[in-house]
């Protein structure tokens, strides 16, 4: 089975300050892989790469997705590609609709593929099915992106959208950051009904809690810009008993 | 009506804004095959007749101050939208002075479109005075939408008695050099006033607001907001004076004027300021100056939205928030359709 991504040896900087210090991840289809760090570990930067934001410089290593260089395309292009980045902190944007924010990036999406835009209707019709998926009342499309949602409600806004784009693969960056039980339940279960043999996902998470929810199949602890271990679900539970201490040499 | 010519309907000119259901006028120097007509001093009289083919002449005998003596008048009636639809044929420079009136209680609305026809450099200077009587609401829209080289000079002198409310949106679309004047007194208790105004410029255009609003009475409220989107190397010039007078109490005025400037040449320079001799009154006003947010354009691609989509986008919000303000759904439609196909067309 081909390799979703292969990330290889990746360095990557802010400014002159080096955050990632030598990243190899392999992931592929049909498996769940959490990446747990402590703040500063390099967790949102390595979401960030991944995702196209040019404020974070790689300065050596490679990333393969579906066999194309992943670093040479811009962020539009990745996500035609089917990447998905759920953010840690996603952004107001208001004015602009999440139901006229979802329908342009959905038809988007078609055009790359020549495929006619989705009527006002049948457009409807997709949000109503996957708003149900993060339980997000209906009213909500029609209210700015993000604008006053709290945390919880932007979090469930943005598995929203990856079941709305049907991302082959998905990173979420610290989805559970900020959210109670309920909101932590609602946000696994959209994902889990998401999960298929053919894509992936990357949650990237700081606590253990959000992995009982969502099973990961492989566990990479972060420590300074390094993948430090790399074993089955278990680790989770060790980090989670344990802390991070073990793992800083 | 004496002195009238009637000119065939195929001669008429289309305005992008037209409305079906208003009582239409229009008002130009010259006839497509340049034939002036006489001027048409009062343009209402009864109620919801569709005069589309009446035609207005701009009067350039200048009067005092440069103001021609002689106005057209509109005098609205309620429950009718009047249109009256500017056009520019003659390449001389010319003026004209219109009269609008609410002179009784009641809702009244009204449209006044100006156009250019052809790539001459046009220049008017437009004198446009609005009554309201005591107890009167006007709904007012105003929308240029010239060619890139015209001159355009606009003068209106709103006045507003006791009780009575003007509501005036003014949607700069395209033009050359473009310069608004807008002087509004509330002159009695609780007269209100609420000024929005949209300008979108780009290539080498310059467009400038001048606003003088003067609170003379006590319980009076105003606002303001004007936002321009500046692409190119348009340059773009807002003055909002408010001065409350010290009989002025209880007065509430907010002003504000947001530019959005999508290109690293575009310019431009705000100056609200507030004159404030009362005491007991709530005043506010405020000015922005940036581009579209980096983060928030991050976001949009990252959903597949490509930067030039997510660029029109965050510019349509931007423009929305006056759009909004148009209280008729389907003029506020057909404008937003208009400035999206600008903003689409902006360099």
């Amino acid at each position: 089975m081909e390799n979703l991504l292969e990330i290889k040896n990746l360095h990557a900087s802010i400014g002159d300050r080096e955050i990632l210090k030598g990243i190899d991840l392999t992931v592929k289809p049909g498996e769940v892989h959490a990446i747990m760090g402590r703040n500063g570990s390099g967790k949102s930067t390595l979401s960030a790469i991944l995702a196209g934001n040019s404020s974070y410089t790689v300065t050596e290593g490679s990333i393969t997705y579906m066999g194309k260089d992943l670093l040479s395309m811009p962020p539009e292009e990745r996500s035609w590609a089917g990447v998905f980045l759920g953010f840690q902190y996603p952004v107001e944007i208001p004015g602009v609709t999440n139901v006229n924010f979802m329908r342009t990036a959905i038809n988007e999406h078609r055009r790359q593929k020549n495929l006619p835009p989705l009527s006002a209707a049948e457009y409807l019709k997709l949000m109503r099915e996957k708003m149900a998926y993060v339980e997000m009342d209906p009213s909500f499309s029609s209210r700015g992106v993000n604008v006053g949602f709290s945390g919880g409600e932007k979090k469930r806004n943005e598995i929203f959208q990856m079941a709305m784009l049907n991302p082959t693969l998905a990173i979420l960056d610290e989805t559970d950051s900020g959210l109670d039980v309920d909101a932590l339940r609602i946000v696994a279960n959209g994902v889990n009904r998401l999960k298929t043999a053919d894509n992936a996902f990357i949650v990237i998470t700081h606590y253990q809690r959000l992995l009982d929810y969502i099973v990961p199949d492989i566990v990479h602890v972060l420590y300074k810009g390094r993948i430090v271990k790399t074993a089955g679900k278990e680790l989770a539970a060790e980090v989670e008993a344990h802390g991070y201490e073990e793992f800083e040499v | 009506m004496e002195g009238l010519r009637y000119i065939p309907k195929n001669e008429l000119f289309e305005c992008s804004a037209s409305l079906s259901g208003a009582s239409k006028f229009f008002v130009w120097d010259g006839a497509p095959q340049g034939l002036p007509l006489r001027a048409m001093p009062c343009l209402a009289s009864g109620a919801g007749f569709d005069v589309s083919s009446r035609m207005g002449h701009l009067d350039f005998n200048p009067g005092y101050d440069g103001v021609p003596k002689e106005a057209i008048d509109a005098v609205l009636q309620e429950g009718v939208l009047t249109q009256i639809i500017f056009v520019r044929v003659l390449p001389s420079p010319q003026k004209s002075r219109l009269r609008l009136s609410c002179a009784a209680p009641g809702k009244f609305s009204a449209v006044l479109c100006f156009h250019t026809t052809g790539r001459q450099r046009f220049s008017s200077e437009n004198f446009v005075e609005v009554s309201l009587a005591p107890g009167a609401e006007l709904d007012l829209t105003v929308m240029q939408n010239e060619n890139l080289i015209s001159r355009h000079r606009s003068d209106f002198r709103l006045s507003v008695e006791e009780g009575s409310c003007l509501k005036m949106n003014i949607i700069t679309l395209r033009g050359g050099n473009t310069s608004n004047r807008i002087h509004c007194l509330l002159a009695a208790k609780n007269a209100e006033c609420v000024l929005n105004g949209l300008y979108l410029a780009d290539g080498q255009q310059v467009i400038d607001t001048d606003i003088t609003l003067l609170h003379n009475a006590p319980e009076c409220k105003s606002r303001q907001l004007f936002k321009g989107v500046l692409a190119g190397n348009a340059r773009s010039k807002f003055t909002g004076e408010v001065v409350v007078a010290p009989c002025a109490q209880k007065t509430e005025a907010y002003q504000a004027n947001n530019n959005l400037l999508t290109s690293d040449t575009a310019r431009a320079s705000s100056d609200p300021h507030l004159v404030i001799y009362a005491d007991d009154v709530k005043c506010s006003h405020g000015s922005t100056c940036g581009s579209i947010g980096d983060q928030e354009l991050f976001y949009m691609r990252s959903r597949g939205i490509s930067e030039h989509e997510a660029r029109i986008l965050q510019q349509q919000a931007f423009a929305g928030a006056v759009l909004e303000q148009v209280s008729n759904p389907d003029l506020r439609e057909r404008l937003t359709s208009l400035v999206e196909h600008r903003l689409r067309a902006q360099k």
